[in-house]
C-alpha cells in the first residue's frame, strides 16, 4: 500500500522536511545563520550588532524571540492582577511543559509515549506521599517525583527497546493503565478513587509564587530540551526516529539514546506532576487517566510535531481560548478533537510550522537564504 | 476451589470472551487491511449501545431488530467516517508515517466522538432493563438468558463474518487487500471501496457488542474505554493481524480476566490481564500465535 511512492513524492517530502526542520530551529534562525556564516554575509546587517548577544543567548539555547517570550512571561504578574488569569497562566505552563516533554519523545524518536499522563502521575503521587507520610519538604518531593519518574520512563525505555513504533506506544499505554489500575486499587498508599490530599507548596493562598515556580521549571526545560535536541544527541534521536536500522549502522547507539530520550522526557513529566499535585492540593487516578494523554498530545500535536516549543505555545493560546468561550464549554473537547484531525489531515506541521510560515513571509530575504542554503 | 465454582468461572469467562472476540475481530480487521491502529474502536462500541438504546426506546421494535438497527448504524457511521476522514489522510500522505498518522487521527476521532455524545446526550447512564428477560439454568449455574443470548450473537456474528471473509466475492476481495495491497489493484480490485466497507465493517462488529451488551451495560460517552483496551489487549496476544487467532484470544482475554477477578477481587483483573500483555510484548511482541514481526509493523 506504501509502496506506491515514487520518486517525485520523495523529493516532495524531502522538502517538507526542510520546512519542517528550519521550523523546528525557527526560534534561532537569525542567530544560526549568522554563526554558519555562509548566510551571514545576507543578513549580516541587520543581525551584526546583536551576533555577539545572540551567540551567547544561542549557547543557552534561547533566541531573540524565545527570550522576549519569556521575559514576558516572566514579568506578566507585575501587570496583570487578575487571580484568574495567573491560575490560566500556570494552567498553560503545566500543560505546556509537559507537551514540551512529550514532543521529546514523540517529535524525535518518533515513538508515542502513551502512558505519559501516567508517569506524570506517578511523579505527583510519589511527591505527595513522601510529603505525607515522610514529613519531608515539597521541593524534596518534587524532586524524588522527578527521579521516581525518571526510572519508570528508563524501565518503560528498556522494555521497549525490541519495539519499534506502534508497539512500543502501545506498550507505554499499557504500562500507564496497569500504573492507574495500581494506584486506583492501593487504597491503603493512595486512598485511591477518594483523592489523597497533598500539601501546599506554599503557606500563601497567593497565586504568584507557584506562578515562578513552574516559570522556572518551565524555563530551565525548555533551554535543557532545547539544548539538546540541537547537539550531537539530537541529531541521534532523529536519526533513530527517522530509520533504526539506518542509524544503527552508521553507528548510532539506539539502545543508548532511546533510553536515555525516554528517561529525560519522563523525568520532567515526574517533576512536573510533583508541582501539579501541590498545586492543587488533591489527587485522583484520574490525573494518570489516558484522556490526559490525549489532551498533551493534542496540544504537541496542534503545537507542531519535532518543535519542541510548539506545544508550549499551543497551551498558551488553546487553554485560555477554551476558559473564555464558557458557552462553548460543552463543545470545547469536540473542538479539540476536531482541531487535532484537521491538523493531522492538513497541516501536520502545526503551529510550529505555520510560525516558520510567517516569519518566512516577513523577513523575505532570509527565506531566500535558506531556500538556497 | 469447588468444582462448581470452577464452573461457573469457565461460563462467565466465556460469555465475557465472546464480546470480545467481536471487538478485537472488528479491530484486527482495520488493522490488517488499512493498516489503521483503530484508537476509536471503543467509540464504535458507544454508538452501537446508542443506536440500541434509541431504537428500543422509540421504535418498540423486537429486541433482535434492535441489534441490527444499531448494526446498521455502525457500519453506516464507520463507513461515512472513513471517507469523511482516512481518505483525506491517505489521499495526502504517501505512505510514510501512514500508521502513525492514521492512529492519532483515531485519537482525534475518538474525542471528537466521546464528547459529541457527551454535548448531545448527556453524561447520564442510559440502559434497559433487559432485552429478554429471565434466566436459563446452565449445570446448576443460573444465567440471565440475555447473556446466553448475547453470547450466541456474537458467535453467530463471527460465523457470518467468517463465512463473508472466505466465501464470498468481496471478502475475498478484503483479504487479498489485507495480503497485498499494490497486488490487489493490479487485478483490479477497488481500494478506495475496500477500504471503506472493511472500516464499516469493523465498525459493524464493535457496534453489535454495544448494542449486545446494553441491558448489561447501559450506555454513556466514555464507556468505550475498556472494551477498546481490552480488544487491544486480544490482538497484541495473538498477533497483530491473524484474524482467526483472536476467536482464541479473546476467550483466553475473557477466562484470565474472569479467574483473577475472582482470585484477588474487583480492580485488579486489569492489573493481572495487563501485566500478562506487558510480558508478552517483551518477550514474543509477534504474539502468542504471531509469525515476526514484518512490513509496515516494523516502522
Amino acid at each position: 500500500m506504501n509502496n506506491n511512492t515514487t520518486n517525485n513524492p520523495k523529493e516532495k517530502r524531502d522538502n517538507e522536511n526542510r520546512v519542517r526542520e528550519s521550523g523546528s530551529a525557527n526560534k534561532t534562525v537569525a542567530n544560526d545563520t549568522v554563526s554558519t556564516g555562509k548566510a551571514g554575509g545576507t543578513i549580516a546587517g541587520s543581525a551584526g550588532k546583536t551576533g555577539g548577544i545572540n551567540e551567547l543567548l544561542g549557547k543557552i539555547g534561547l533566541g531573540p524571540l524565545s527570550l522576549l517570550a519569556f521575559v514576558l512571561l516572566g514579568l506578566a504578574p507585575l501587570f496583570i492582577d487578575d487571580r484568574f488569569i495567573i491560575h490560566l497562566m500556570i494552567s498553560g505552563m503545566i500543560f505546556g511543559t509537559l507537551a514540551m516533554g512529550f514532543d521529546f519523545t514523540v517529535g524525535y524518536i518518533n515513538i508515542v509515549n502513551f502512558g505519559y499522563a501516567a508517569i506524570m502521575g506517578v511523579g505527583a503521587y510519589s511527591s505527595a506521599l513522601t510529603v505525607s507520610r515522610l514529613g519531608m519538604s515539597p521541593w524534596l518531593g518534587m524532586a524524588i517525583g522527578g527521579v521516581m519518574a525518571a526510572i519508570m520512563g528508563f524501565l518503560i525505555g528498556v522494555v521497549t527497546l525490541r519495539l519499534r513504533g506502534l508497539f512500543a506506544a502501545v506498550m507505554a499505554w499499557f504500562v500507564g493503565l496497569t500504573l492507574l489500575a495500581m494506584t486506583a486499587n492501593l487504597v491503603d498508599l493512595t486512598r485511591g478513587w477518594l483523592g489523597l490530599r497533598v500539601r501546599p507548596l506554599f503557606a500563601t493562598p497567593d497565586r504568584i509564587p507557584y506562578f515562578y515556580t513552574i516559570f522556572v521549571i518551565t524555563v530551565v526545560s525548555y533551554i535543557i530540551l532545547y539544548r539538546l535536541t540541537q547537539g550531537k544527541m539530537g541529531m541521534a534521536f532523529k536519526a533513530i526516529g527517522q530509520n533504526q536500522e539506518a542509524a544503527h549502522s552508521v553507528g548510532v547507539n539506539s539502545t543508548k539514546y532511546k533510553i536515555i530520550n525516554f528517561t529525560i522526557s519522563c523525568a520532567l513529566a515526574g517533576v512536573v506532576g510533583g508541582f501539579y499535585g501541590h498545586f492543587v492540593g488533591i489527587l485522583t487516578p484520574d490525573v494518570m487517566h489516558t484522556r490526559e494523554t490525549v489532551e498533551v498530545l493534542a496540544l504537541a500535536y496542534i503545537g507542531g510535531r519535532g518543535s519542541i516549543w510548539g506545544g508550549l505555545l499551543a497551551a498558551f493560546i488553546i487553554i485560555p481560548i477554551f476558559e473564555y468561550l464558557r458557552p462553548l464549554m460543552a463543545m470545547r473537547f469536540v473542538i479539540y478533537g476536531l482541531l487535532l484531525m484537521l491538523v493531522m489531515i492538513l497541516y501536520p506541521g502545526g503551529l510550529s510550522q505555520f510560525f516558520a510560515f510567517i516569519k518566512a513571509q516577513i523577513f523575505n530575504r532570509s527565506s531566500k537564504v535558506e531556500e538556497r542554503a | 476451589m469447588p468444582i462448581e465454582a470452577l464452573f461457573d468461572l469457565l461460563i462467565i469467562g466465556l460469555v465475557r470472551g465472546g464480546m470480545y472476540v467481536l471487538m478485537a475481530m472488528g479491530l484486527t480487521l482495520i488493522l490488517g487491511v488499512i493498516n489503521v491502529p483503530n484508537f476509536a474502536h471503543g467509540e464504535f462500541y458507544m454508538l452501537g449501545a446508542y443506536f440500541a438504546y434509541f431504537a428500543s426506546v422509540f421504535l418498540r421494535i423486537p429486541s433482535i431488530l434492535v441489534i441490527a438497527v444499531a448494526a446498521l448504524g455502525g457500519f453506516i457511521s464507520g463507513m461515512i467516517i472513513e471517507k469523511a476522514v482516512f481518505y483525506p489522510l491517505r489521499r495526502r500522505s504517501e505512505g510514510k508515517n501512514w500508521l502513525l498518522n492514521s492512529f492519532l487521527l483515531t485519537v482525534g476521532l475518538s474525542i471528537t466522538l466521546q464528547n459529541l455524545a457527551l454535548w448531545l446526550i448527556g453524561s447520564d447512564y442510559r440502559g434497559i432493563t433487559s432485552y429478554w428477560g429471565g434466566s436459563l439454568s446452565i449445570g446448576g449455574l443460573m444465567i440471565s438468558q440475555d447473556r446466553v443470548i448475547g453470547f450466541i450473537i456474537a458467535m453467530v456474528s463471527v460465523l457470518i463474518f467468517w463465512l463473508f471473509l472466505t466465501r464470498t466475492k468481496t471478502g475475498n476481495s478484503i483479504r487479498a487487500v489485507s495480503e497485498n495491497a499494490r497486488g490487489a489493484k493490479l487485478v483490479g480490485i477497488d481500494l478506495n471501496r475496500i477500504y471503506t466497507l472493511t472500516f464499516g465493517l469493523g465498525a459493524m462488529m464493535a457496534s453489535i457488542a454495544g448494542a449486545t451488551l446494553l441491558s448489561i451495560n447501559p450506555a454513556y460517552p466514555t464507556m468505550g474505554l475498556r472494551p477498546l483496551f481490552r480488544s487491544w489487549f486480544v490482538v497484541i496476544l495473538v498477533g497483530l493481524g491473524n484474524v482467526g487467532g483472536t476467536i482464541i484470544g479473546g476467550f483466553i482475554v475473557g477466562l484470565l480476566e474472569t479467574a483473577s477477578y475472582y482470585g484477588l477481587g474487583s480492580g485488579w483483573q486489569d492489573v493481572v490481564s495487563l501485566t500478562v500483555i506487558i510480558f508478552i510484548l517483551i518477550f514474543k511482541p509477534s504474539g502468542l500465535f504471531g509469525k515476526a514481526v514484518k512490513g509496515i509493523w516494523e516502522q
